[in-house]
């Protein structure tokens, strides 16, 4: 069953992999989702997904992960 | 020659009606009006150098909107060395032409005319709604009419009964002399072509459509006929009702993103009508149905005037004056901050509101609350536009202005519906479209520019909803592959790495129309024949809507549009350009004073220590650098309970963002919910505290409409709730800390001014004198800018930015097999809180769910039926209309009627860049509704 927290974690996981998917240059993806992230992305929601990219990895894009490293 | 006197044409008073329209000509011609010369442009017309000159030749047939038709014959003048006494309206000036407008002769016949038209003219003068604005009654006064030989008993109209269907006009015609004024207005002026004159003779009369009554005749309400009338044939029911206004204020509307500018004619305090201004710059004395006559909402009865606090929003409201509001509104966001930290709280502006009221609403989030967790409405309309004309362009704005659209040869209209959500805008579109420009139309529904009177789109791309991306992509293939490139323009403006890697990749087999049709729905020869259209004409201009931005990949379409006009060398001059048609009256100016969280007004990041440094500097506070939340990161962090109090300004967010289900949990789930806005709204339900807002009549200050031009909102009457929205907002950061001393609105522009280099030269008093600027105004460009990206773009060189089409998630099935896709019509506006107020739900009482008949006939369901629409996010239900305006699998509604809930069916699938909901794109099933709904 889900739970209130687990809506904005949906959510979040939704809008990063949705981000890597879209970034407009296929070239260097992770540095792009990187800026993005940087760029519109609260610290605490930036925080967010590093715990979930420990927690559940598998829900995240390879490149959203390379994004995160290269951080 | 008897040249006595030059006239200055510095002295022509351009705000008088001056007969016929100004002529476009760089050649000059000399003449002499009653010995006094003027200097005119070839093509104008007699009767326009007159005016000018102030001798004014009676008239009745002519008016300065409208082309010259010469059926009054009142206008009769002399001229040195030509026989007869042509018509004024109709004779061009020649060089060295001497003409005489007041002798004996045209005395005695233009009298003789007046006879004929009172002959057959009620002689009620005294008791007409038009006594003292009447133009009948000052030409039979300016040629001294004193009898009339043929009585007073005319047999053709004295008769005639009333037609007061309309809810906002009358039609007399008994009053009607037949001066065609009406009908070439709503054709020349409107564009609709509702009005004709049937019959023949002295039996010529007005006809709606087919001698039909104005309600159900093809006529949109505009007014512009009752403008143009220059009796009480067709009378506005307020004028009647009221009597003849005795004082007048310009100001601007406060609806579509056109901004049009009205003189808001009253008595005392009460607005009798509002007639659009000749001198406007975006609408030029046009109007809509709600610009002209739907504001009546001001004085609505379910206004709130009071403030009202709750301690839970189970509670009764309880009224209270603004001290009292003000200080537990503020102790609650106090208390939040202290428990759950400055990030549990936030703002949302308003789209409606000034510039100068969103201005200090940002400023008190980032400042008194203490984060950036301030965001606009605008996040669910043109956030993309934001995102993707500042990649591309370097700015977040659009490139022209509205009167470009003249100057244009192929004009592609992308996801927008001007006729209905920009009708003003549109009428100056069609009037370029008669002319002979070519359209292109994308959308997925049969708007009405694909065909209605007088206009037909050339090229048709009716595409799959979700597939914006796909198309465009090959319409810039074709562009790419057939070597319609404007490479000067790339080779001198454009980043040339960029464009490289664009080429290569929109040249890729994939991209091309015939790889993609069965994707976008759209047959390869149709879409190649639109791309060399646009690519091919002198000047191609874009001009788009919701339908571009409110997609998972809005901001991708927008670069996308953006590419298409550099590749074809589209952009710096007039007639061409990418133009966002925005959706209420001040996207843009909000947009501009700071609203999105992570951007300090005039779009520099947060994380800009310069630009940082200057704003904490002027406002005296340390200011934070990282962004804040959008608006549904701020629902979604409600959910979780981490993020407690908001101040909504002017947002119905309960109503109007998707997935209501989840806005009112997250809503629910606050400790402080404060609503500033005119009524009682869906999203008041939730709150703990209602401010009451003020309608634009009230307001001081300005808007900033789609084409970047500033505005000034004048107080037509005194605030009904004892303050301006901006002094409440200030009243509340007090409160909460950090006090914000404006004594007036223009004290607040000027701070902005001071803080944004694209508005330094903006001042109420620079805009009183100029009537709107358009932004950049500065050193650089002291009266604005009307085209932009000039002589090289904002950002330097123009950025190509690869576009790959990534299709949504959301997507039909089985078990949802049909799209919805949801808009706006001419009547309604947004959420209606204003327009269902108004007499204009008579077109438009319920939203309805248009669907093709195929997808009817399957599913039993027929016309007027009620009907159940089902997506993943919700169910509800409305009425079923059977449409051909849209193919089959595609579903359309409004959102305009809380009730019917049209929201609770849109996801919260969003854009990659910027989360704008992707309202346009729902995976729906319908059934017929065993439950009717009275």
């Amino acid at each position: 069953m889900s739970t209130a927290g687990d809506y904005k974690r949906e959510h979040l996981i939704k809008m990063v992999n949705q981000i890597a998917s879209n970034v407009p240059t296929r070239e260097d993806i992770p540095a792009q989702v990187s800026a993005h992230l940087r760029q519109f992305w609260t610290p605490e929601m930036q925080e967010t997904l590093r715990q979930i990219a420990t927690e559940t990895p598998d829900r995240l894009n390879e490149e959203v992960h390379h994004a995160l490293r290269s951080r | 020659m008897n040249m006595v006197q030059q006239f200055d044409p510095a002295q022509v008073d351009f705000s008088q009606d001056l007969g016929t329209p100004g002529a476009r000509s760089d050649v000059m011609v000399n003449v002499f009006i009653d010995g006094i010369g003027v200097s005119v442009p070839e093509g104008t017309s007699v009767m326009r150098a007159a005016a000018m000159v102030g001798a004014n030749i009676p008239k009745l047939c002519a008016t300065d909107n409208l082309e010259a038709f010469g059926s009054c014959r009142l206008c009769l003048v002399e001229i040195e060395g030509r026989p007869g006494t042509p018509a004024s309206c109709t004779t061009p000036c020649q060089e060295g032409m001497s003409v005489h407008t007041q002798t004996a002769r045209l005395d005695k016949l233009r009298k003789g005319v007046m006879e004929l038209y009172i002959s057959d003219h009620p002689l009620d003068c005294l008791t007409c709604p038009a006594n003292g604005d009447c133009e009948l009654q000052d030409m039979a006064g300016a040629v001294g009419l004193r009898t009339v030989r043929y009585g007073m008993e005319g047999e053709n109209h004295l008769q005639k009964g009333k037609d007061e269907s309309n809810p906002y006009f009358t039609f007399d015609a008994s009053k009607c002399i037949v001066c065609s004024r009406c009908v070439r207005a709503c054709s020349e002026v409107q564009g609709t072509f509702a009005l004709t004159i049937a019959g023949r003779g002295f039996g010529s009369e007005v006809s709606p459509s087919e001698q039909q009554p104005f309600l159900e005749s093809e006529c949109v309400s505009c007014g512009a006929c009752v403008q143009a009338c220059p009796t009480a044939t067709l009378q506005e029911k307020s004028v009647i009702d009221l009597g003849v206004p005795s004082r007048k204020v310009k100001t601007t509307c406060a609806y579509c993103g056109v901004g049009c500018s009205f003189v808001a004619e009253l008595r005392g305090d009460e607005v009798v009508r509002m007639v659009p201004d000749k001198q406007g710059g975006a609408n030029a004395g046009h109007s809509c149905v709600k610009g002209r006559f739907a504001w009546g909402y001001a004085q609505h009865q379910d206004r709130v005037t009071t403030p009202l606090i709750r301690d839970s929003i189970q509670d009764e409201w309880r009224a209270v004056d603004w001290d009292e509001a003000i200080t537990f509104a503020a102790d609650r966001l106090k208390a939040i901050k202290r428990t759950h930290g400055v990030d549990a709280i936030g703002g949302i502006t308003s789209s409606r509101c000034t510039n100068e009221e969103v201005y200090v609403v940002q400023k008190m989030v980032r400042a008194a609350f203490g984060s950036n967790n301030v965001d606009t409405c605008a996040r669910v309309c043109h956030s993309p536009t934001g995102y993707g004309l500042k990649q591309t362009f370097g700015t977040s704005a659009g490139t022209q202005d509205f009167a470009s659209v003249e100057q244009a040869d192929a004009i592609m209209v992308i996801g927008a519906n001007p006729t209905d959500a920009h009708p003003v805008f549109a009428s100056r579109m069609k009037r370029r479209l008669r002319a002979g420009a070519d359209l292109i139309v994308v959308d997925p529904r049969s708007i009405d520019l694909v065909r209605s009177p007088h206009i037909q789109a050339e090229h048709y791309l009716q595409l799959l909803p979700g597939t914006n991306v796909a198309v465009l992509n090959a319409i810039s293939h074709v562009v790419a592959t057939e070597g319609l490139i404007d490479e000067a323009f790339v080779a001198e403006r454009c980043n040339k790495t960029s464009f490289k890697a664009w080429l290569d990749f929109i040249s890729l087999p994939e991209n091309s129309p015939e790889a993609l049709a069965g994707t976008t729905g759209v047959e390869a020869e149709t879409l190649r024949a639109a791309a060399r259209a646009y690519a091919s004409a002198d000047n191609g201009a874009i001009y788009y809507g919701l339908g571009v931005t409110e997609h998972s990949q809005g901001s991708t379409m927008v670069m996308a549009m953006a590419n298409l006009a550099m590749a074809t060398g589209n952009i710096g001059r007039l007639g061409v350009g990418v133009n966002p048609l925005r959706g209420q009256n001040n996207v843009q100016g909000s947009c501009d004073m700071g609203s999105f969280p992570h951007e300090f007004v005039g779009y520099r990041h947060v994380s800009d220590d310069t630009v940082r440094d200057q704003f904490s500097s002027v406002w005296g506070v340390t200011l934070r650098e990282d962004p804040g939340m959008r608006i549904p990161n701020m629902l979604d962090s409600a959910v979780a309970g981490e993020f407690k109090g908001i101040y909504i300004q002017g947002e119905d967010i309960a109503q109007s963002d998707p997935n209501t289900h989840h806005v009112a949990e997250a809503l629910r789930a606050m400790e402080c919910v404060i609503v500033q806005d005119l009524f009682l709204n869906e999203t008041s339900h939730f709150a703990h505290v209602f401010l009451p807002g003020t309608s634009f009549l009230e307001k001081d200050g300005t808007f900033t409409n789609a084409e970047r031009r500033i505005n000034r909102v004048r107080p037509v009457m005194t605030s009904r709730t004892g303050l301006s929205e901006w002094e409440a907002t200030c009243a509340l950061s007090e409160a909460m800390g950090y006090p914000m001393p404006y004594q007036s609105a223009g004290e607040i522009m000027d701070e902005i001014a001071q803080l944004t280099p694209t508005f330094a030269g903006v001042s109420f008093d620079l805009l009183d004198e100029l009537g709107s600027v358009q932004w950049p105004c500065n050193e650089q460009a002291p009266s604005g800018t009307p085209i932009m990206h000039k002589d090289q773009f904002v950002r330097g060189e123009g950025q190509f930015i690869t576009t790959p089409y990534v299709p949504t998630d959301e997507r039909s099935t089985r078990k949802f097999p049909l799209l919805l896709t949801t808009g706006r019509i001419l009547s309604q506006y947004n959420v209606g809180a204003q327009t269902r107020r108004t007499n204009n739900v008579v077109w438009h009482a319920e939203d309805v769910l248009d669907i093709h008949e195929a997808d009817a006939e399957a599913r039993g369901v027929k016309d007027g039926d009620w009907i159940e629409i089902a997506s993943r996010a919700g169910q509800t239900r409305m009425r079923a209309r059977i449409s051909d305006d849209i193919p089959a699998g595609v579903v359309y509604t409004t959102f305009h009627h809380p009730v019917s809930g049209t929201n609770v069916i849109t996801t919260d699938n969003s854009d990659w860049a910027t989360n704008c909901p992707e309202y346009k794109v729902t995976a729906v099933e319908i059934r017929p509704s065993t439950e009717q709904r009275a």
